[in-house]
């Protein structure tokens, strides 16, 4: 009942404003009809024609008054009036395009940075992630004193799924790429192992097939594949009966069981890391063998989906009794905990500090705009003081001014708002383009209509802002001295310069806490490029090659490949050193083990551990990896040599704590160590960091490439060239395949841009908090510039007469710049106050320099008060121009 | 002649609701029934008339409709929507309760 009324309200509203005329002519045929009815009554009485009509005239009364009542009836005046302030505001801001370019312009900046990183945080942190009820989703690691996040093993996995109560499903993944062969080129696929119920876990079906069942998580029936969507595409053309086909990975027949539909996002791995997005390209399943009782490997993901109701703190303590009954049954399960962590704070935990910070400081940007417009609109107003004053004369009520004024303030912003919407729509892909490799969740950052409604929202809330107090301002505006002054063109109170001034103090307050927070990150950034990253990244080539283990199957056959492809490597022009390896710095790779030291004994609770490695005789001097005791390996560390091993100066440290390391062995064995079972440290070398900041290096071995302990076929190739590294590519594919042309040259990429992903995320806060600190400080300029040189405007007359008083020009430059200095020295006081208050915010953003940095405070100091200086010269010039005889003729 | 303002507030709009609720008529006749119905002690003048039935339009509890009357011309013809008669019922109500109390304070007053 009630809807058809609004229907009807609504329908009659529009009629009111949209057909105005139709409305209007059927007004006038009601009444008319009205009129003759009277007529002819009259007639009918017995009058005549004319009496008649008059008679009527004189019984309708005023026609128009009863018109006008009626029109009253249809609501819409306060919209009719709208649209005439708004017509008003439009030729108003036409008579002064500059005033009203730079006010568009410096809103349309603010909106649009604001928009631009909304939908940044749109996309990482407010849209949910890409799987069904995504906030029952959690990951689980092991945790330690030593290690606050470790891998999970798998048949402690097996346990944990069979005895946990908390999980609906609960799976493990592990990174274990795949060569596909057999269908032109080999290549590479990025392809996990999975537990059978991953999918489920995640919420997600494949769109053809079936997922993995738990029979093939036995050994021996694990011969079946799951290919992505993108990857059916690429490689087999979509083809409709991929189901069923054999295809060869890594030289065995794989059966394909499923295909993914589009779109199904890896939630990401910490261990040998693939970004978070579409980026696995296959999945097999996890085959569980060996001995069940060893627990003392580490390398399985844990996920799992919680039961509706239950928090990841419940299913920690959950898995933690179970981690309890494990560890009386397996001594090596003792001393960990369970870490769970929701999968959506694991995915944007890295980032959600930084992006909060770049919303910070894009809101201040945009307050800076607010009250530089609200200043401009002021100055605007003083100027405008004589029409309000006659407007409000002629009889305009003080709301209506306000109206008024605030008409013209929305109209600005909304032009600011689609200019803002515009610049967000074709930056947004710049800034994506910006943001660190593996940055998470970049593929749902868009511009969509959530960014569009944020927009029109603060560019709506932007124009009430900053034209709420210069409408309220000027409609106080007295009448009787406005009109006496008007004439003279003068009329700015001291309340409204007190007011711009303060209005120009808060700009240059804002701009100061943008300035500091942008001088510690670059501080900050300054010294993670100046920090050691303990190699030479420069000038070398890497690529990762993989050993299909059909093909290659003997250690003696991986040594010996090796050992051909790098000899041919080396030979090659333009190289100084080809080495390979188990793993690069800086990927995230951590596979360690226990072992024993020769006449040590661990202290309880605390074993020797180390991270292990495989290394080629030249891998150290490829990267660039400094010798610090002993020597490097060579070609006497072969498989019938005894043990060599290289430690790093980390390892050293700790178990060898103020000896020699080299010369002194260690073993894997648990059993009574035979003379073989020993390894001798033949050398030591520089620390890498797993992460330029990182506080110390982790522990770390390598075993001679020549005599590995088992078979490593998957290696990484390292070439440190005398020029330019990636022309090497060519000649290195082309060596591989000299050898075997059924690899693949996988991951070619340049040290140094490895290098540099480490520091991306640092350089993208430092980019965008520099150029809103930039934005900010070209709002204060404009923001001074327009105080001052008004002020000098209105003090023209006072110039004239100092002039002839005998002031010189320098005198009333000095009295200029110091009124701009003033004000910009508060608005530097109480920014660097507030920026030490808030010093905190930027501490874990930051390396090496905290947001109470002297030095950084002290250069914002001299930086604001320069600018406010140049803001000040050309008004300062202008003053000096003040003509002594205009003034003595006005007195 | 009564003016509106001798009519108690309100009351305008019933007797335009209850007139037309029978059926749809245009300004002029429902002047004349009114003043019919009551045996010429209301007359509603076109000035308060109009006025009251563009109101009651936006409202939503009466509809406009452009129709031949029987003088064989245009009149805009109004009907009650079924908002209106809804609302028709409420001020019968409100009406009946509020005549009924004067009645009773008159009674009482004489009484006394």
């Amino acid at each position: 009942m009630k809807l058809w009324r609004w229907r009807d309200v609504i329908r009659m509203r529009l009629r009111s404003l949209l057909g105005r005329e139709r409305v209007e002519t059927e007004l006038d045929k009601e009444m008319r009809f009205h009129l003759e009815r009277l007529v002819e009554e009259n007639t009918v009485a017995g009058m005549s024609a004319r009496e008649a009509r008059e008679a009527a005239s004189r019984m309708f009364g005023g026609v128009s008054q009863i018109q006008e009542e009626c029109r009253d009836m249809r609501r819409t005046q306060y919209l009719e009036n709208f649209w005439q302030d708004l017509r008003y505001a439009v030729r108003m801001l036409g008579k002064s395009p500059a005033f009203t370019v730079v006010m568009v312009l410096t809103l349309g900046l603010s909106i649009g940075a604001n928009s631009a990183i909304f939908s940044v945080i749109d996309g990482v942190l407010l849209k949910p992630l890409p799987y069904p009820q995504a906030e029952r989703l959690a990951r689980v690691f092991y945790r330690s004193d030593a290690y606050p996040k470790f891998p999970l093993n798998p048949w402690d996995f097996l346990d944990f799924r069979a005895r946990n109560r908390s999980f609906e499903s609960f799976a493990i993944y592990t990174r274990a790429d795949v060569q596909l062969s057999g269908t032109g080129d080999p290549v590479r696929l990025s392809t996990f192992r999975i537990s059978s119920g991953y999918f489920r876990v995640l919420g997600v079906e494949p769109a053809r097939g079936r997922e993995f069942e738990f029979a093939e998580e036995k050994s021996g029936s694990g011969n079946v594949v799951i290919l992505s969507d993108r990857i059916w595409k690429q490689q087999f053309g979509g083809a409709p009966d991929i189901l069923g086909r054999k295809l060869l990975l890594d030289s065995q027949p794989y059966t394909v069981v499923g295909v993914m539909p589009p779109g199904v996002d890896h939630p990401g791995n910490s261990y040998n890391a693939v970004a978070y997005g579409d980026t696995v390209d296959a999945w097999c399943p996890f085959v569980f063998q060996g001995n069940s009782a060893s627990r003392g490997s580490h390398y399985v993901e844990g996920i799992g989906r919680l039961k509706p109701g239950v928090t990841p703190v419940q299913a920690a303590a959950d898995f933690n009794g179970v981690m309890t009954q494990m560890a009386t049954e397996h001594p090596a399960d003792k001393g960990w905990t369970i870490y769970m962590v929701p999968l959506f704070q694991e995915i944007v935990g890295p980032v959600h500090r930084m992006l909060l910070v770049l919303v910070g400081a894009v809101g201040l940007v945009l307050l800076i705009a607010c009250v530089n417009a609200a200043n401009l609109l002021l100055a605007r107003a003083a100027a405008r003081q004589r029409e309000i004053v006659v407007r409000a004369a002629l009889g305009a009520g003080r709301w209506r001014l306000v109206r008024q004024m605030l008409a013209e303030s929305l109209l600005i912003s909304i032009v600011g708002g689609v200019l803002g919407a515009l610049l967000a729509v074709s930056c947004v892909r710049v800034l994506v383009s910006f943001l660190p490799a593996g940055f998470p969740r970049m593929g749902a950052i868009h511009v969509n209509g959530m960014v569009f409604g944020f927009t029109a929202l603060i560019a709506i809330a932007t124009g009430f802002v900053f034209g709420l107090v210069p409408a309220i301002q000027v409609s106080r505006a007295d009448l009787q001295q406005g009109l006496r002054e008007g004439g003279r063109g003068s009329s700015g109170s001291g309340r409204q310069t007190r007011l711009r001034g303060a209005l120009v103090v808060g700009e240059v307050w804002l701009a100061c806490l943008l300035l500091v927070g942008a001088g510690v990150m670059l501080r900050s950034f300054v010294n993670l490029v100046r920090l050691d990253p303990g190699f030479r990244p420069q000038h070398v080539l890497t690529a990762q090659v993989a050993l299909p283990y059909e093909s290659y199957k003997s250690p003696d056959a991986t040594v010996s490949f090796y050992q051909r492809l790098l000899t041919n490597l080396s030979s090659l022009p333009g190289v100084n050193a080809a080495g390979a390896g188990s793993d690069l710095p800086w990927t995230g790779y951590d596979d360690n083990t226990g072992f024993n030291v020769e006449g040590k004994t661990a202290a309880p609770n605390e074993e020797f551990h180390g991270r292990y490695h495989v290394a080629s005789p030249d891998y150290f001097r490829a990267l660039g990896i400094p010798l610090e005791r002993g020597r490097f390996f060579d070609g006497r560390d072969k498989r019938d040599a005894p043990n060599a091993l290289i430690i790093n100066e980390a390892m050293a440290r700790r178990y060898w704590p103020g000896e020699d390391a080299v010369g002194k062995r260690i073993n894997f064995t648990d059993d009574k160590p035979k003379d073989s079972d020993w390894f001798t440290v033949v050398g030591v070398v520089g620390d890498v960091k797993d992460k330029p900041e990182s506080s110390g290096a982790e522990p770390a071995f390598w075993w001679p490439s020549l005599q590995p302990p088992g078979t490593f076929g998957n290696m990484a190739i390292v070439l440190r060239s005398s020029s330019d590294p990636v022309l090497l590519t060519q000649a290195t594919r082309d060596a591989l395949h000299g050898i075997d042309p059924s690899l693949a040259l996988a991951n070619v990429r340049l040290m140094d841009r490895v290098a540099e992903g480490q520091f991306s995320t640092a350089r993208f806060a430092l980019f965008l908090v520099g150029l809103f600190a930039g934005l900010a400080l070209a709002l204060a300029a404009i923001g001074i510039y327009g105080v001052i040189s008004y002020s000098v405007s209105q003090r023209m007359h006072e110039f004239g007469m100092r002039i002839a008083l005998g002031a010189n020009g320098w005198n009333l430059m000095g009295l200029v710049m110091r009124q701009g200095v003033t004000l910009t020295a508060v608005g530097v006081a109480l920014g660097l106050g507030c920026a030490l208050a808030f010093a905190r915010v930027l501490d874990s953003l930051l390396y090496g320099v905290t947001a109470k940095d002297p030095l950084t405070l002290f250069g914002v100091a001299v930086m604001a008060v320069a600018t406010a200086t140049l803001a000040c010269l050309p008004s300062a010039r202008r003053a000096t121009g003040a003509d002594p005889m205009t003034s003595l003729r006005a007195e | 002649m009564s003016k509106p303002s001798d009519l108690i507030q309100g009351t305008l709009d019933l007797l335009i609701l209850k007139t037309i609720a029978l059926e749809p008529m245009h300004g002029w006749a429902i002047g004349k029934r009114i003043q019919q119905v009551s045996k010429e002690v209301l007359q509603v003048t076109q000035g308060a008339l109009y006025p009251a039935l563009h109101r009651l339009e936006q409202q939503g509890w009466v509809r406009g409709e452009w129709r031949e009357a029987d003088s064989g011309r245009e009149a805009k013809f109004y009907s009650l929507t079924k908002a209106g008669r809804v609302q028709l019922a409420k001020e019968l109500e409100q009406w009946e309760r509020l005549s009924n109390a004067v009645v009773m304070v008159i009674n009482a007053a004489q009484e006394a």
